[in-house]
Parts: C-alpha cells; structure tokens; sequence
C-alpha cells in the first residue's frame, strides 16, 4: 500500500480505550457497509453494526477487533469509534464464544418453550456478540 | 464474675473475628482501587457520547418528539434501587432504601402511582419482605457489572416506558465521592432531561473542529442517529451508577469492616484485663488460702 499521511485515531468502549494511537487508515463495519476513512476525511457522523474494525498501522501492520454496535465520528484528523464491545482479534477465544454461544441459545430455547423468564432481548444481544466474534476469529485465522 | 476460662475463649473468638473483618477490609481496599478505575476508564466514552449527541440534536430538526424524551402527564412513577447483593456494608444499603421509600411518600403525596424496580439481592430481599411488587429486579452482578448489565436494566426501563406502563423513571444509588464519602443520589433517567442534549459547549474540540460541526455528513439522517444514541445514554447512565455504586459498597465496606476490626480491638484490650483481674484475684485468693492453712496448721 502506498504511504499514507498517519491521523489519530481511537475505539472506544465503556470498558476503556481498545485503541488509541496513530493510524494511516481505519475501516469500520458502518449501518449501510464498510466506511474506511484516511487522514483528512470529510466530518462525519455515522452509526455502526456489530462487525470488524480494523485500524492499518502502516507497513502493513493492521489490528482487528470485533466490535458490537455503536457510533463513528470523524473530526478534523480524528476519527473515534464508540461502540459497546471491543475484542481484539487474536485475543478472541474461539472456544469460550463458541460456549457463550451456545449457553445463550439453550437458554433462549428455554424462553421459547417458556420454561425460563430471562430476557429475550439480552440474550439476543449475547448471540450477537459472540457469533460476531467468531466471524471476525475465523477470517483472520 | 466470669471465670478465667470464659474471658479466654470469648477473647479467641472475638480475636477470630478480628480476622475475618480485617481479611474483609484489607480485600475491600485492593477491589476499591479497580472499581475506581473502571469509573476513569469509562469517563472517555461517557463524554465523547454526550459530546456527539449534542452536536446530532443541534443538526437534527427535532428531537422533542422521540420515545424515550417524550414528556407526557405523570400517572406512575417507576423507582429504580441500586443495591448490593450483600451486607457488612455499613449504611449502604439502609440508606439507599431508606430514600427510596421517602421518594414513595412523596411520590404518592402527589397523588401519582409508584411501581419498583430493584439492582442488587439486599434492596429484592427488604422490598420483597414487606411485601411490595416488584416490577424488576436484577442481581448478580453488582460486584462488577459490566456494561451488558447495564444495557440489560436500560432496555427493560424503555420498555416499562415506552409501553406507558410508567411515566417517569428514578434512579436512587450511592454515589462515590471519595473513600470516605458516598452519596444517595436520585437522578431522573425517563424522559430523558431536555438539557442533555443543550448541554454547554463542547470542551474538548478545538476552534476549528467547533467550525467545521456544522458541515458534518450525516449518515444516516441526523433524526435516525439521535433515536439510536438516546438508548444508548440511558445505557451510558446506568453503567455508570452502577460502577459508582459498586465502589461506594467497597469503600462503604471497608470503612465497615474497620471499624468492625478496631472495635474488636478494644474489646480485646478489655478483655485481657478483665482476664487478667480474674487470674490476679485467683492468685491472690490461692495464697489468702495457703497463708491460712499454714496459720492452722502452727497453731
């Protein structure tokens, strides 16, 4: 890839920053599709959906989190992620979402057959999630 | 008086439970310092979210109209509690619940329904025992909740008030100030307060970013941005009382358990002299005893 003029850039989360730092490119998992914003991007607000972000370092390096829904703004050199879940890529355990997954589907199942008051909505969150980190672990491994 | 005997094992076990109160504040105060931090470490995202929604409400043509800011005549009043799921906290949960049923009063005074909804087992356990409905009720993680928990209640409030089944939502919790200062504090969480989205101007942007807010390509509509982002404060705004409270039960705990330590101290202190009494006037009684067995004994 060319040489691009670096910007910063952050994802944010309640939990804390998952990046902050500098960043030649960063693309997000927009509303309406895939929105990548270099250094001097237009202002913009956007919202996003659940999906991978990846921010490219320069020299080819990129780091790529799964992350929930949220917002996206781009400032004058200063594009912020805010979303509700950020993991990093190579930190997600495939196993432990592949449990989470199934743990929140059975109990699902359970609402279904009305056997269980949880809520609904909640664990429909909790699938996303983890389905969206096993989409996004097993295309980067 | 009481024998030698019992002033020792009541000192063994007020000393045991020396131990168990200070193990208890030593862990307070090591978990203390993370809940603190956790509060920093969402104050960015608290900020930048209240940063954009202002900034969208000021583009957007109307915002008074949406669900969840939409003011309408008060029938019922939902009272949300944040308690904890334990005791040895001190006044913590007393204190919460002693505000929630002084707002009830008054609630009712005016002449306005009020329904329940409770954070934490201690707050579920008290109303339950005297007998009120509970519209909501969720535990298990006010040790640490996370922020799907607070999603979790926030969805289950905008239901409550979006169906109409309440008017007006509170939110009674302790607010952390410092170690040894937490606060009850009640905030209004629906309708959404018309002055979120007024809120002064933004701090942290610089001239020309402020200049350029207003050539913001919106994508979506400004309108469908804002309907997504007001949920998401509600959620932004139980997280964060429920980190406050969760360090305020620390903090509370720990100043709990060290008073709790300090008065077993003392009475360890009076116990060892009372004990040591008892074994001098045994002392003293055994030689009176001797000394007038030898006096018979030369007569």
């Amino acid at each position: 890839m060319a040489d691009h003029p670096l910007f910063s850039v952050s994802v944010v989360t309640p939990e804390g920053a998952a990046f902050d730092g500098e960043a030649e490119l960063l693309i997000v998992p927009g509303a309406a599709g895939e929105i990548g914003v270099l250094a001097r991007h237009a202002p913009l607000v956007g919202m996003l959906k659940a999906g991978s972000t990846r921010v490219h370092l320069g020299d080819g390096q990129v780091q790529e989190f799964a992350t929930g829904p949220g917002f996206f703004q781009v400032l004058e050199d200063r594009a912020i992620a805010l979303v509700d879940d950020a993991v990093k890529a190579d930190e997600i355990d495939d196993a432990r979402a592949q449990a989470q997954l199934e743990a929140a589907q059975a109990e699902l199942a359970k609402i279904e057959s009305g056997d269980s008051t949880a809520d609904r909505w909640q664990l429909e969150q909790r699938i996303r999630h983890a389905e969206n980190q096993l989409s996004v672990s097993g295309r980067s491994g | 008086m009481a024998s030698l005997q019992d002033i020792r094992r009541r000192i063994g076990s007020v000393k045991n439970t020396r131990k168990i109160t200070k193990a208890l504040e030593l862990v307070a105060g090591a978990r203390l310092r993370r809940a603190q931090l956790r509060i920093e470490e969402m104050r960015p995202y608290a900020d930048r979210m209240q940063e954009l929604m202002v900034g969208t409400a000021r583009a957007a043509a109307s915002f008074r109209n949406l669900a969840l800011m939409q003011r309408r005549e008060v029938n019922r009043v939902a009272i949300v509690l944040v308690t904890g799921d334990r005791g040895l906290a001190g006044p913590f949960n007393g204190q919460v619940l002693r505000r929630g049923f002084e707002l009830e009063r008054q609630i009712r005074g005016e002449g306005h329904d009020v329904a329940w909804a409770v954070i934490g087992r201690k707050g579920a356990s008290t109303l339950r025992f005297r007998r009120y409905e509970l519209s909501a009720q969720w535990a298990g993680f006010v040790d640490r909740p996370e922020y799907h928990d607070a999603q979790g209640v926030a969805h289950r409030l905008a239901e409550l008030y979006t169906s109409g089944e309440v008017d007006r939502v509170v939110l009674v919790y302790n607010r952390f100030e410092s170690a040894l200062v937490q606060r009850v504090t009640v905030s209004d969480l629906l309708p959404i307060p018309e002055n979120v989205l007024e809120a002064g101007e933004d701090t942290d942007l610089t001239e020309r970013e402020r200049a350029l807010r207003g050539d913001f390509i919106y994508e979506p509509e400004p309108e469908e941005i804002l309907q997504r982002l007001l949920p998401v404060y509600l959620e932004t705004e139980i997280y964060r009382a429920l980190l406050e409270s969760a360090a305020s039960f620390l903090a509370a705990q720990m100043t709990a358990m060290r008073n709790a330590s300090k008065n077993a101290e003392d009475l360890v202190d009076r116990l060892t002299l009372a004990m040591n009494r008892a074994r001098q006037a045994q002392i003293t009684q055994e030689i009176l005893e001797i000394v007038a067995g030898a006096d018979a004994l030369t007569q």
